[in-house]
């Protein structure tokens, strides 16, 4: 799992960097391209949810989700990590 | 699974200002809904006027936007003709405490099975900041320019005194608390009544000395005293600030209640 903000519902009120217990979203710097600072994602793997969300099997923490008032964060399903093979020529 | 699923994705993103709380007050109703398990052809959601009653235009089930203040209204007439549906209101202070505060009393009084989920921003806000019955005092707003000197109402002492059968005031900091609360409500027969205290940024913010949303939030969240603690402050005769607001499950009780469907209601 991995969180993710959807930059084209984000307004930029920052609510998320108060709410976090890990303190992952940061406050952008630089405005995107409607004008508006979204937030940044400082090292996300830390998250919760992120972690251990398959391993229980059911939604945790999760406060930054309800609390975003423009339901602009969610978690995307990430592909395994597959090892590719790679012909190393000597 | 989420309560996004809940949302109408082509709507998004809503017209709430930014850091407006009534999205976050969305959420978590959605996510106690979907924790019911209830599908979406038996839920309705009914509305009055005002920031907060646009929340049902972005709910993917059947819903009702009807007149100023009379959602509570609408919803009875709801619940009489169908009594198998499950009906959420959705209002705000401007339209159930100010105008729609008659109809509030006697859906109370009735103890009608909805469940009212009210977004109490202190502020009428989508016309512009004017003070509303539950503007605090001294707090200003365009018809209060000086402060407000009329004391605030009480919502949920209100509900209480008038009968229904849940009441409960949380705020839009208490997301999981909130949560819990609406589902409670939900699953209690009988009105139940939830205020959420939400946050209005661009017109009670504005003009009270926050300038960041987060500010507002801080001040909400130093200015909620949980039930039992006021209990106990009661207890040892200690006087509670005036501007404190009270948050926690205030009222459950089993009043009778009407709408409930026959074969539920036969002892």
């Amino acid at each position: 799992m991995k969180l993710a903000i959807d930059e084209t519902r984000c307004k930029g009120c920052n609510l998320c960097t108060q709410v976090c217990p890990y303190r992952i979203f940061k406050e952008g710097k630089h405005p995107n391209r409607r004008g508006i600072v979204v937030p940044e994602l400082d090292r996300p793997e830390r998250c919760t949810n992120c972690r251990l969300r398959h391993l229980y099997g059911r939604q945790l923490c999760g406060v930054c989700q309800l609390t975003c008032p423009d339901q602009a964060i969610h978690w995307v399903e990430e592909e395994p990590y597959e090892p590719h093979k790679v012909a190393i020529e000597y | 699974m989420s309560f996004n699923e809940w949302l109408r994705q082509d709507r998004l993103p809503h017209i709430y200002c930014a850091g407006c709380g009534n999205g976050t007050i969305i959420n978590c109703t959605l996510a106690a809904v979907d924790s019911m398990g209830w599908k979406k052809e038996d839920t309705v959601f009914v509305s009055g006027i005002g920031c907060s009653s646009r929340a049902p235009g972005y709910i993917v089930t059947d819903s009702l936007h009807t007149t100023h203040g009379r959602a509570l209204a609408f919803a009875t007439g709801v619940k009489m003709a169908r009594p198998d549906l499950h009906v959420v209101v959705f209002t705000g202070d401007g339209d159930l405490a100010a105008i729609g505060g008659n109809h509030f009393i006697h859906a109370c009084r009735r103890n009608i099975d909805l469940t009212v989920v009210c977004m109490n921003n202190q502020i009428y806000g989508m016309t512009g900041g004017q003070g509303s019955p539950t503007t605090p005092r001294g707090c200003l707003s365009t018809t209060t320019p000086y402060g407000c000197t009329e004391p605030a109402f009480d919502l949920s002492e209100l509900a209480i005194a008038a009968g229904a059968n849940f009441v409960a005031r949380w705020t839009s900091y208490h997301v999981k608390e909130l949560e819990r609360a609406v589902k409670t409500g939900l699953e209690t027969p009988g009105l139940s009544f939830i205020e959420a205290l939400v946050q209005c940024p661009t017109n009670f913010g504005r003009r009270n000395k926050f300038k960041k949303v987060a500010d507002q939030i801080e001040y909400i969240k130093a200015h909620s005293l949980l039930k039992a603690k006021r209990d106990r402050m009661l207890e040892q005769g200690e006087p509670i600030p005036e501007d404190m607001y009270v948050v926690g499950e205030l009222m459950k009780r089993s009043r009778p209640a009407m709408g409930i469907p026959k074969k539920e209601a036969a002892p």
